[in-house]
């Protein structure tokens, strides 16, 4: 199987895991963990020097997810990366679980920031790049947005620092799915054209499929797009990728589905994934 | 005590820059407000440890929780309203929730910008740091203390608020190492505990010994950290005196006065509190404004004696 197609197959086993923790809890931020998780899978399997027997490592690459509703992407890539026993999925929003609605630094190996508050993700990412600049080993730090959480000003804040420092070992993700509680982000405060609002602040840009895993990689790959300027990736998604029934609705955002649309949705995931090791190991 | 008059802001850059020469971890963050917050030896001495921002408080505070993930101690100092409520929820998430090596200090605390009005003032910053778990709140009375307090928030490994102000000041005491947490017992009487914390204490010291020569004589303890305050000097003295009563330039809600009563609570003694108002606080020069709000030495004198007769 190519490296392509095995990356493909993480990110569908890494989908089905997010039901098994919507299993426990009963209902989720799934629509925007599912679009955002190609991208998560590719930087944890891929590009991000980072391993579970060494989390600590000073060296390593530092991912943030600062739309940390979207907790249970990384809850899922991180147990399929070994950082944690899958079991441990299983207690996903019981009663002082080490994994809540968003992530917890202190609770759970590889969480890098305690987001969940929206807006702060890109200005701590742009304090690690600095600090891991000054180091000097290489570090570098990759943080996913959603584009729901761009008319907090304080992205800005971040923006500008990224741009004004030159922080070329800065990689953020949005994760451009178009949706958010209230319906299409382009209703409720358009902030389009994202990309180009990055480039005025001093960003290197690129817009992609972010469900797509070969643009991923590519673009992922492609990092720094240009020297001595922090990169950006717009990453276009389908909110709840993966799931037919609710993808691309408001509604996906916090779902609480019956136990029958549970069960089809765990039907389809595994056809998926099934489908995906079927056409990679001819690959 | 001497009557010289001292820089807080200059003493307070001086003593981070004197430290950072031994320990490089230690940097400075700007948000257009390093040098006027007396950090214009460090920039000359470290420019590559002085990193400039721009006005840009929350941002600022999210790279200081950053920068101290992957081992630094980053000090960010700035005019206290816009560090503690500009920027709040990056202070309790970034810094206090992922419990971060931050020092973030307030300067021109208080209504020592008397001309600027209440945007500019922080009558609620010892609330809302004190607030946050974790997180220690150090409001030093003197240059001496600013000093040791500076050099204690900086061998602390966690986030501090410190407090200072920005009119100059006398030295108080003779300096001593500063311990977070400790009291000072600056007078000692039975007639009364006052607790007092930051540059207000001048004045507090005046109006005790004013008392003093009136034949009555309290305990006066100086309390630099208000978070945690010295429960035990402080609950000691309460129950030898009966009455309690704070001073301090911070609304009266929230801070000392909050801090101090729940450490007495359990203790039969009366308590008063003496502050700000809970109101907008108006403008005019430092001076007027202590007169204006009773926290002036001849006024404080006046109220601890009427607090202190009514006791009896």
């Amino acid at each position: 199987m190519t490296e392509l197609a095995s990356l493909e197959v993480e990110a569908a086993r890494a989908r089905l895991l997010i039901t098994r923790m919507l299993r426990v809890a009963g209902t989720g931020h799934v629509g925007g963990a599912l679009s955002c998780i190609d991208v998560v899978t590719a930087l944890y399997f891929h590009t991000m020097n980072v391993a579970p027997e060494r989390a600590d490592d000073p060296d390593r690459d530092r991912f943030l997810l600062s739309a940390g509703h979207k907790a249970m992407a990384q809850y899922a890539v991180l147990a399929r990366r070994g950082f944690f026993p899958e079991d441990l999925l299983d207690s996903y929003g019981t009663l002082g679980s080490r994994l809540a609605g968003h992530p917890d630094m202190h609770k759970v190996p590889g969480v890098e920031a305690n987001t969940g508050a929206l807006g702060h993700g890109l200005p701590i990412a742009c304090g690690m790049a600095l600090g891991l600049r000054r180091i000097g080993r290489g570090g570098r730090v990759f943080v996913v947005l959603g584009d729901g959480e761009l008319p907090e000003g304080s992205n800005w804040e971040g923006a500008a620092i990224a741009g004004h420092y030159h922080l070329d070992n800065l990689v953020a993700i949005v994760d451009a799915n178009g949706l958010q509680i209230s319906g299409r982000t382009a209703d409720v405060m358009n902030m389009e054209p994202i990309a180009d609002k990055f480039v005025a602040f001093g960003f290197s840009a690129r817009t992609i499929d972010g469900n797509d895993m070969r643009s991923v990689v590519d673009a992922l790959d492609a990092t720094p797009f240009s020297a001595g300027m922090p990169s950006l990736i717009v990453a276009r998604t389908t909110k709840a990728k993966g799931i037919a029934k609710i993808e691309d609705t408001a509604g996906s955002h916090h779902w609480k589905p019956s136990a029958e649309e549970l069960d089809q949705a765990v039907r389809e995931l595994q056809a998926s994934i099934d489908r995906l090791e079927l056409t990679g190991a001819r690959s | 005590m001497s009557t010289t008059l001292i820089d807080p802001r200059k003493t307070f850059g001086e003593a981070v820059t004197d430290y950072a020469a031994e320990h490089e971890r230690v940097l400075v963050l700007s948000a257009d407000s390093g040098v006027s917050s007396g950090f214009g030896r460090f920039k000359a001495e470290f420019p590559d440890r002085y990193y400039e921002f721009g006005i840009e408080e929350h941002g600022v505070t999210g790279v200081a929780s950053g920068l101290a993930s992957t081992g630094f101690e980053p000090v960010f100092a700035a005019i206290a309203p816009f560090v503690t409520l500009r920027n709040c929820e990056a202070f309790r998430n970034d810094v206090g929730y992922m419990h971060q090596n931050v020092k973030i200090v307030g300067r021109n605390g208080g209504m020592t910008y008397s001309d600027l009005g209440p945007t500019h003032y922080s009558l609620e910053d010892y609330a809302v740091t004190r607030m946050i778990p974790g997180v220690v709140v150090l409001s030093p009375q003197d240059p001496g203390e600013i000093r040791g307090a500076a050099r204690a928030m900086l061998e602390h490994e966690g986030p501090v608020y410190m407090r200072i102000g920005g009119p100059f000041i006398p030295e108080l005491f003779d300096e001593s190492p500063f311990e977070i947490g400790v009291g000072r017992l600056i007078e000692s009487g039975r007639r009364a505990t006052v607790v007092s914390t930051g540059t207000i204490t001048v004045e507090v010291i005046a109006a005790v010994r004013a008392l003093r020569e009136q034949g009555i004589q309290v305990d006066l303890i100086g309390m630099p950290t208000v978070e945690p305050v010295d429960a035990e000097l402080i609950r000691a003295s309460a129950a030898r005196t009966g009455l309690v009563v704070t001073v301090e330039e911070h609304y009266v809600r929230g801070g000392l006065s909050a801090a101090v009563a729940e450490v007495t609570g359990g203790l039969r003694v009366r308590r008063a509190a003496i502050g700000l108002p809970h109101e907008h606080i108006t403008t005019g020069t430092y001076p007027e404004l202590l007169a204006r709000y009773e926290l002036d030495a001849e006024s404080l004198s006046r109220r601890l004696r009427g607090l202190i007769e009514a006791a009896v």
